[in-house]
């Protein structure tokens, strides 16, 4: 069976995303730039319905390639 | 041949042989996708409590305003004399120096030691903790001497129609 490994690389597309705008929160937060945090922590929950989007595909395909065989 | 393990030993009474645990950790990819996905939940429910903390800053509750409370008259405190009040509380005790005709100066006068209540020492032109000898510069709230090593928490204070009130608690700047 051939497995695609976009979804693999997406998602550590969207950890890296995550790592990077937590980091800029907290140092929003502390420089005081409370809109940018705002943005950030948003940006940062939005990411996660992402991920689950870009697995529930990856998991249909799947099924999909499953009843091919 | 072949099937020799497969075969189950005792129909009537197969508790122990059928369990099958090939493979039980190994990580493919789905398994690492599903972790991926569990730390973007993680890193979205971690981010909440900031947004929170800079919503509230954003809309200025940290920085709040008490109401403005009547100190002392200006004709009852000469210069280089001190007054003792409560602010915002009526536990939150409070000094509040004259250091020259329109300077005044206040403080929340808990030591940040052990909160012994620090007195303004004239002569010296010193604020003083008489527990631990903590001494604190009267223009600033900095701790000069002893044990302390936070500033006093200074009161922004206004002279109004010949009175002296309390108008907030400046913010703790670490």
């Amino acid at each position: 069976m051939k497995r695609s490994y976009v979804g693999v690389a997406l998602l550590c597309a969207i950890l890296m995303l995550n790592i990077i705008f937590t980091q800029y929160m907290v140092h929003q937060y502390f420089f005081e730039n409370y809109k940018n945090t705002i943005i950030a922590a948003a940006v940062n929950v939005i990411l996660f319905p992402v991920a689950i989007y870009i697995y529930k595909r990856d998991k249909k395909q799947d099924k999909g390639m499953k009843n091919h065989e | 041949m072949s099937d020799k393990n497969k075969k189950i030993p005792y129909d009537e009474d197969n508790y122990t042989h059928n369990i099958n645990r090939n493979n039980e950790r190994k990580l493919d990819r789905r398994g690492f996708m599903k972790t991926l996905v569990g730390a973007a939940g993680v890193f979205a429910v971690s981010s909440l409590p900031w947004g929170t903390l800079a919503a509230k800053e954003l809309m200025g509750l940290g920085d709040k305003e008490y109401k403005h409370k009547k100190i002392t008259d200006v004709k009852s405190i000469a210069i280089g004399d001190a007054v003792d009040f409560a602010f915002p509380g009526e536990h939150d005790s409070a000094i509040l120096i004259r250091l020259s005709e329109n300077h005044y100066v206040a403080y929340q006068n808990a030591c940040t030691h052990l909160r012994c209540p620090v007195f303004w020492d004239k002569k010296e032109e010193e604020m003083i903790c008489p527990c631990h000898h903590g001494k604190f510069d009267v223009k600033t709230g900095t701790p000069i001497a002893g044990p302390p090593r936070r500033p006093l928490p200074e009161i922004q204070v206004k002279v109004d129609k010949g009175a002296v009130y309390a108008v907030r608690v400046k913010r703790y700047e670490a």
